[in-house]
């Protein structure tokens, strides 16, 4: 397959379908935290793709990008200290222990 | 020059009032001193201006003195004085009973502790009466109305100390207010659909002009209403009896002479509102003729001598509205007169029974000697006499013509009265036996004969008495004045029919009561003994009371459960708690979507967003 935008697109695709995958079926919750890196990328990597392809000027789609991995970054630190906090209190990292707020 | 002496009339009672308010507590037994005085100088006021307008024809009537008080576009309330012919003649004999009745209290409360109280009410009573009487119109009426019928309340309910007479104040207001709650409606009424209030404007033909007739029925309706209560008409009359608690003069000047009287002169000031539908007035007539019957049969059973008063009263009473419902407010007026004089003259005779021999009974008095007391057995004499209606006692003149009007009338309520005149004679009659020929023993020694107090004992009997003698020969075929004054005819025919069947009551009643009465003491024993069922008729008081027992404790209580468990089921149980109670299980049941599962919340999320874009976008 040639350097097309179908291509790139087609990857960013997998890479959501699997972050989806992960964000619903695994228990983990660093996993979780991990598929939703994947979702990140996948729409980091939409930007670059569709700005290398579609626009003029190059560097909208890049300055998007690093807006993103700025935030994915603070996210992950936010992420973390809750799953070391949920950790501390349930001794368990399984997002199953935490549902108190069943109906 | 004339309205500046109704100043006077009106504030100098007020003035006693606050002045005994201000008096410190060591100098509180001089209060009779400022009361007295005040009603004094309200007498003379009034009656130099009563005189002084018979003098010159009655030039200067009527007199207006009117403010507005509250304006609204196109209509104002106002607060003022009117001064015609009726109310010179009554503010007159407020003022003159008025005083009387305060310097009779200086003997008959001379050994109360509180009497700076009594006569602080007294006074406030007097002003109260005078507003009433002089209000040009009605909603001012309406307020003194109310501060009349306050005064009476403190005054029954004098001696606090006395559950009794706490009692018979409660009662006295609560019925009072219920005949006040009409009138109150009929006052806002008139003036919502006619505009003004002023006497001078409510007469027959403006009103009749102006408002419709059924409605003019109604309003008519729920002025009486006021009237009956105010002035005891049946059923309203109950609480009269109960009132005689208070002090006796109290019952003098309030509850025979003027304050029940005030609705006879409602009557008789707005007559062209009660005037203007005849079914008004044949209602006003039939309570009247009620009203008239019941007093006067109740009073035939009585032992205490305040009871048979006060039931004669209500019965006089009934006579007068009976006269005005008969379409002349003079009759009524006149006898109004009258009446005034000769009940409050017996009421302070019984006044000074009371005070000799400690007790109310008819035979107790007797027995204690009640008749060895010269002055007050003739003042008794006096007033009975005029009551009956012995020519040429007041009663005789005034009485004769509310029969003659009724006769007019109607033969029925005609012969309805001259049977109530015939009961009068018989249960006067019976009070004066009771009290000549019981077996009578020694009057303990009274311990107060100072001059004063005798002198505030006698003047008052005598003066009324000789009142109450005059009084109706002003009406008399020698000088009708007092109905001329009153826009009646100059001179009075003699009915000479109407004397013989008046004769002929007299002799039947006295007679009656003679056969009876010789020997009293058996003749009492078996009225309080008897079983007949017209006894026990009459000494239940007709299960009036019983009615508002039944009215109250067991119709009014079922209503009130009534809506009790309406508001408990329906409001509260159906609306309020079922409201609430669906809205909690709807909760519960949607609450049931939340597992507290994150990936479930995000399962659904997802879900919504692929809904969301396939609609959106395809």
């Amino acid at each position: 397959m040639s350097q097309s935008l179908e291509s790139y697109l087609f990857i960013s695709s997998a890479l959501f379908a699997a972050g989806v995958y992960g964000m619903l079926a695994r228990r983990n919750l660093v996993a979780l935290l991990i598929s939703l890196e994947l979702i990140l990328n996948s729409a980091s990597l939409n930007f670059v793709a569709f700005n290398r392809f579609l626009l003029a000027d190059k560097t909208a789609g890049q300055v998007f990008v690093v807006f993103i991995i700025a935030l994915a970054a603070a996210e992950a630190t936010i992420g973390l200290s809750l799953i070391l906090l949920l950790y501390r209190k349930k001794h368990s990292i399984n997002i199953e222990e935490a549902k108190e707020l069943r109906g | 020059m004339a309205l500046k002496f109704l100043w006077v009339i009106q504030l100098a009672p007020l003035a006693a009032f606050l002045g005994i308010q201000l008096l410190p507590a060591k100098l509180k037994k001089i209060a009779p001193g400022v009361a007295v005085p005040a009603a004094l100088m309200a007498a003379t006021a009034a009656s130099w201006l009563f005189w002084s307008q018979i003098q010159t024809g009655g030039r200067d009537l009527p007199g207006e003195f009117s403010t507005p008080w509250l304006v609204w576009p196109g209509r104002a309330l106002e607060v003022g004085f009117l001064m015609d012919r009726l109310n010179l003649l009554m503010i007159w004999l407020v003022t003159v009973i008025s005083f009387f009745v305060q310097l009779f209290s200086v003997y008959y409360m001379d050994e109360d502790p509180s009497r700076a109280r009594y006569f602080g009410f007294l006074s406030f009573f007097a002003f109260s009466m005078t507003g009433l009487v002089l209000s040009n119109n009605l909603l001012q009426t309406f307020i003194f109305w109310e501060l009349v019928g306050l005064t009476s309340y403190l005054l029954i309910g004098f001696w606090i100390e006395k559950p009794s007479a706490a009692t018979a104040a409660r009662k006295a207001f609560v019925i009072n207010r219920l005949g006040d709650l009409g009138f109150y409606l009929g006052v806002i009424l008139l003036f919502l659909l006619f505009g003004t209030l002023n006497f001078r404007h409510l007469t027959t033909e403006s009103l009749a002009q102006a408002l419709p007739p059924r409605t003019l029925t109604m309003l008519g309706l729920l002025v009486f209403t006021g009237v009956m209560g105010k002035s005891a008409q049946f059923p309203f009359h109950n609480w009269l009896p109960d009132a005689m608690e208070g002090p006796t003069p109290v019952s003098a000047l309030i509850h025979s002479a003027t304050m029940v009287a005030a609705g006879v002169f409602l009557l008789a000031r707005a007559f062209g509102l009660f005037g203007a539908s005849a079914f008004t007035l044949s209602v006003i007539l039939t309570v009247g003729f009620l009203t008239a019957f019941v007093g006067a049969a109740l009073a035939t059973i009585q032992f205490d001598i305040k009871k048979i008063l006060a039931y004669s009263t209500i019965s006089q009473l009934g006579l007068m509205v009976m006269a005005i419902g008969a379409g002349s407010s003079l009759a009524g007026m006149f006898h109004l007169s009258t009446h005034a004089f000769f009940k409050s003259l017996l009421f302070l005779t019984a006044g000074v029974f009371i005070h000799r021999t400690h007790t109310n009974d008819i035979d107790a008095i007797a027995e204690k000697g009640g008749r060895r007391d010269v002055l007050a057995v003739a003042m008794l004499v006096t007033g009975l006499a005029s009551l009956c209606g012995l020519p040429p006692f007041a009663g005789f003149f005034s009485k004769d013509m509310v029969l003659e009007t009724l006769k007019e009338r109607s033969f029925l309520f005609y012969s309805g009265a001259l049977f109530v005149s015939f009961l009068t004679v018989y249960y006067s009659c019976r009070l004066l036996f009771v009290v000549l020929f019981s077996e009578a023993g020694h009057p303990r020694p009274t311990t107060h004969d100072s001059r004063l107090l005798n002198f505030s004992r006698a003047v008052p009997l005598v003066s009324l008495g000789a009142i109450s003698v005059v009084m109706g020969l002003l009406g008399s075929p020698l000088n009708a004045g007092l109905l001329e004054w009153l826009g009646g005819p100059a001179e009075v025919h003699f009915n000479a029919s109407l004397f013989l069947v008046t004769l002929g009551l007299l002799a039947g009643g006295g007679g009656l009561a003679y056969f009876r009465f010789r020997n009293p003491a058996g003749a009492l024993q078996a009225e309080k003994e008897g079983q007949g069922l017209l006894l026990t008729a009459l000494r239940r008081k007709f299960f009036v009371d019983e009615a508002y027992d039944f009215l109250v404790k067991k119709v009014a209580l079922a209503a009130g459960a009534l809506f009790d468990a309406f508001d408990r089921k329906v409001i509260n149980g159906w609306m309020v708690n079922g409201t609430s109670y669906n809205i909690l299980k709807f909760g519960r049941l949607a609450s049931k979507l939340q597992s507290g599962l994150l990936q479930d919340y995000l399962s659904l999320a997802f879900l919504a967003g692929i809904v969301i874009v396939f609609f959106v976008v395809l």
